[in-house]
C-alpha cells in the first residue's frame, strides 16, 4: 500500500465550510449549502461545518447528524420517551410512542424555524482528544483513530495550529485503491 | 439520642456511595424527615400464631411503630412505623420454580433487613430471585411513606413515596415516587416519578409514565418537606381513626363478622361496614360504610370508603377505593386511587383489572365496562378511552401497541394471563376460596393473632434503640 500521509489526504481548512462561534444554525447550513456549490468546482463534498472563534481556532463542529438531531422536537416528555431503549423496548417501539406524543404537537415546521435561530454551538459537537492527528501521521495511525472512535473525520495539526480535516470517505477511497492496485498486481504476477 | 442520629448518618453515606454513579443524595431527602423525637414514641410490635414461624432478631435498631411477623432480622436499621410480614416466605424443602429450573429451598427463608431506613414502608411476600432463595435481603435501602417493597430483595436503592418494587431485584436504583416497577432484575437505574414498567424479558414490555405536570398535584416529594399533595392529605385526614386502635389493648371486634374472615386488631372499622365471609383484613386498613363481598380483601394500607365490592376482589396494599361499587373479581393494584364522589360514583365491571398505581379521580359518574384492562390518570370518559382496553383485545396483541403515555411490546396474551393467574393466586393465598375445610389461606390462617410489644431505651445516649432482642419460640 502506499506511504499515504494525513496531510496528502486531508481537505485544508481554507476549502472548508466554517461560520464564526456567534452563527445561528441556520447560518451554519447556510455555509454547508455555498460550500457544497463549489463541490463542481473542486474534488470535496462537504458533509460537516467547523466553528470558528474569535482567534480562529477550530472549537466545534456541525456534522449533518448534529443538524438533523438539532431539529428533533425537544421536550421533558419527549425526552424521557427516548429514554425509553434503558427500558428494554425497541427502536420500533420508541419511535412509536414519539410520533404518537407529537400528534398533540406544534406543527414541525413550528420546530424548524425555532432551531433555525438557535446558536450553533448548542448543537456542535467539541473535538475530543482522539479526534486530532497530525500532518504527518501515517494513514495507519489516522485509520486507528478513525475506527477506534468511530470517527467520521479527523481534526488535522501542525503544532497547535489545526490545518485541515482528514475524511473518513477519503481515508477510505486511498484504502481501497491501494488494495484494487495491490490485487491487480498480484493478478498480473499469476497470469505473467 | 447520639446513637440513633449516628445511626442515620451511617445509613445514608452507605445509601449514597451505592448511589454514586446516579448522582443521587439521599440526606436532603431523608436527614429531618421523621423528628428523633417521633422515633422514640412509638412501641413495635409482632405477632404470634401456631400457623407461622416466629423468629425475629433485631440488633441495634429503632423500630419504631413497626410490625413484625415471621422470620425476620433487623440489624443497623431504622423502620419507621413500617410493616414487615413475612407470612409468605419460603419452607425449608420447598421446590422453587424459575424457568426450567426447580430449586430445592434447603433453610426457611427470613427477611434480612441491614443498614436501611424504612418509612411507613410494607415489605411482603417472598424472594422472587433465584440467587437467594433463603434470604430476603433489604440492604443499604432508603424508602420513604408507603412505598412497597413487595417479594423484592434490595440492596443501595432509594424509593420515593407511595413507589411499589414488586417481584424485582434492585441493586443500586433510584425508584421515583409513585413509580411501580415489576421486571425481574434491575439495577443502576433511575426511575422517573410516575413511572409504570411492567417488563417480562423476550416475552412483554409494559410502560406507562404520567404526565409530568399532573403527578404533582396527588404526590409531590423535595428535599426539606415530607411528601405532599392529594394522596397525604387524604391519609392525614384519616390518621386519627389509627390512633385509637395502636392506644388500646383490648380492641372490640363488630359481631357481624362471620368465622371464616380475618379482621386485624390493627384495621379501622368505622360503622355501617359488613364484612362477608372469606374476607381479609389486614392490618393499617381502613374501611367505613362499605360492604366486602365473600372473598374480596383489604390489604395493608387500603382504604375502602363508602363503597361495595361483590365479592374476590383483590385490594392490593395501598389501594384506596372511595365511592365506588365493583363487580366480581375485580383487581385493583397497588396503590391505586380510585375517588368517586357523592352523585359521582365510580362503577367497575366484574373481572376488570386496574393496573397497580392507576389513578381514577372523577366529578361526574364513571363506568368501566366488565373485562377491561385500565391504566394510569382517568379524570374523564375521554382518558378512560385512551387508558384502557377489553382484555381480550389486549391479549390479541402481538407486536406492539401505543395508546396516549403507554406503550406496550411483545405479547398480550402472556401478559394477560400473568396478570390473571397472579389474581388467582392472591385470592387463594387470601383464603378467599375456603369451603369450610380445605383451601384456607391468610383469612382464616390469621385469626387469633396475639400481640406483643417491644420498646427502645427511653432516655441516653441510646435513647430510641432497641436492645437486642431475640425473639423466638
Amino acid at each position: 500500500m502506499k506511504n499515504y500521509r494525513v496531510k496528502d489526504l486531508m481537505v485544508p481548512i481554507s476549502e472548508y465550510a466554517t461560520v464564526p462561534e456567534d452563527a445561528t444554525l441556520f447560518e451554519a447550513v447556510q455555509a454547508l449549502e455555498r460550500a457544497q456549490e463549489q463541490f463542481n468546482q473542486n474534488r470535496y463534498s462537504h458533509r460537516a461545518v467547523l466553528i470558528l472563534d474569535k482567534q480562529k481556532k477550530v472549537v466545534g463542529k456541525l456534522s449533518q447528524m448534529d443538524f438533523l438531531a438539532a431539529l428533533e422536537p425537544r421536550d421533558a416528555n419527549l425526552e424521557q420517551i427516548r429514554n425509553f431503549k434503558q427500558f428494554g423496548f425497541t427502536r420500533k417501539a420508541v419511535a412509536l410512542q414519539q410520533e404518537e406524543y407529537l400528534k398533540s404537537s406544534p406543527p414541525i415546521l413550528d420546530f424548524y424555524s425555532e432551531a433555525a435561530s438557535k446558536k450553533v454551538t448548542e448543537y456542535m459537537q467539541r473535538p475530543t482528544e482522539g479526534e486530532y492527528v497530525d500532518e504527518n501521521a501515517s494513514l495507519d495511525m489516522a485509520l486507528h483513530q478513525l475506527t477506534a472512535g468511530a470517527n467520521l473525520s479527523l481534526l488535522v495539526t501542525r503544532g497547535a495550529e489545526i490545518v485541515g480535516i482528514l475524511r473518513l470517505s477519503d481515508v477510505f477511497a486511498a484504502v481501497y485503491h491501494s488494495m484494487k492496485e495491490s490485487e491487480l498486481q498480484k493478478t498480473l504476477g499469476e497470469t505473467q | 439520642m447520639k446513637e440513633l442520629h449516628k445511626l442515620l448518618d451511617r445509613i445514608v453515606q452507605r445509601v449514597n456511595i451505592n448511589l454514586r454513579e446516579l448522582e443521587f443524595d439521599v440526606n436532603p431527602l431523608v436527614n429531618t424527615l421523621i423528628p428523633a423525637g417521633q422515633m422514640t414514641k412509638f412501641y413495635a410490635f409482632y405477632g404470634i400464631t401456631p400457623h407461622h414461624a416466629l423468629n425475629l432478631v433485631f440488633k441495634h435498631s429503632n423500630l419504631s411503630g413497626s410490625y413484625f411477623l415471621g422470620k425476620v432480622r433487623v440489624t443497623n436499621s431504622l423502620l419507621y412505623k413500617s410493616d414487615i410480614r413475612g407470612d409468605e416466605l419460603k419452607k425449608n424443602g420447598d421446590l422453587f420454580q424459575y424457568q426450567d429450573f426447580n430449586i430445592p429451598v434447603d433453610q426457611d427463608e427470613e427477611i434480612s433487613i441491614e443498614d436501611s431506613f424504612l418509612i411507613k414502608t410494607l415489605v411482603h411476600n417472598y424472594s422472587h430471585d433465584p440467587e437467594t432463595l433463603e434470604t430476603f435481603f433489604i440492604k443499604d435501602t432508603v424508602s420513604t411513606h408507603y412505598a412497597n417493597i413487595h417479594g423484592s430483595p434490595s440492596d443501595g436503592s432509594f424509593l420515593g413515596p407511595f413507589a411499589t418494587v414488586d417481584l424485582t431485584t434492585i441493586r443500586d436504583c433510584v425508584i421515583g415516587a409513585y413509580s411501580y416497577v415489576q421486571a425481574g432484575e434491575v439495577s443502576h437505574l433511575s426511575i422517573d416519578p410516575g413511572t409504570v414498567w411492567v417488563r417480562k424479558p423476550g416475552d412483554f414490555n409494559f410502560m406507562y409514565r404520567y404526565p409530568l405536570g399532573q403527578l404533582s398535584n396527588y404526590v409531590y416529594f423535595a428535599a426539606g418537606s415530607p411528601p405532599q399533595g392529594v394522596f397525604m392529605d387524604f391519609l392525614e385526614d384519616r390518621k386519627e381513626a389509627f390512633e385509637r386502635v395502636f392506644n388500646v389493648v383490648n380492641i372490640e371486634t363488630p359481631e357481624s363478622v362471620p368465622a371464616s374472615a380475618s379482621l386485624d386488631r390493627f384495621a379501622v372499622i368505622k360503622p355501617k361496614t359488613k364484612i362477608g365471609e372469606n374476607v381479609l383484613v389486614a392490618q393499617r386498613a381502613f374501611l367505613q360504610n362499605s360492604v366486602l363481598g365473600k372473598g374480596a380483601n383489604a390489604q395493608e394500607n387500603c382504604y375502602i370508603i363508602n363503597a361495595k365490592l361483590e365479592g374476590n376482589n383483590v385490594t392490593a396494599h395501598g389501594a384506596k377505593i372511595i365511592e365506588a361499587d365493583l363487580g366480581k373479581n375485580v383487581f385493583v393494584g397497588f396503590n391505586s386511587f380510585l375517588r368517586g364522589r357523592p352523585g359521582a360514583r365510580i362503577t367497575i365491571g366484574q373481572e376488570c383489572v386496574i393496573m397497580p398505581h392507576t389513578i381514577v379521580d372523577v366529578r361526574k359518574p364513571l363506568t368501566i365496562p366488565p373485562g377491561h384492562l385500565v391504566w394510569g390518570l382517568v379524570r374523564s370518559p375521554q382518558d378512560l378511552e385512551a387508558n384502557s382496553m377489553p382484555l381480550k383485545d389486549f391479549a390479541k396483541i402481538d407486536t406492539r401497541v401505543c395508546r396516549g403515555a403507554m406503550l406496550f411490546e411483545g405479547s398480550g396474551g402472556s401478559f394477560v394471563s400473568g396478570f390473571q393467574e397472579r389474581i388467582h393466586h392472591i385470592l387463594e393465598a387470601n383464603g378467599a376460596f375456603f369451603d369450610g375445610k380445605l383451601k384456607r389461606g391468610h383469612a382464616q390462617r390469621n385469626q387469633n393473632i396475639s400481640f406483643n410489644t417491644i420498646q427502645p431505651y427511653p432516655e441516653g445516649d441510646k435513647a430510641g434503640l432497641y436492645p437486642t432482642i431475640i425473639i423466638q419460640p
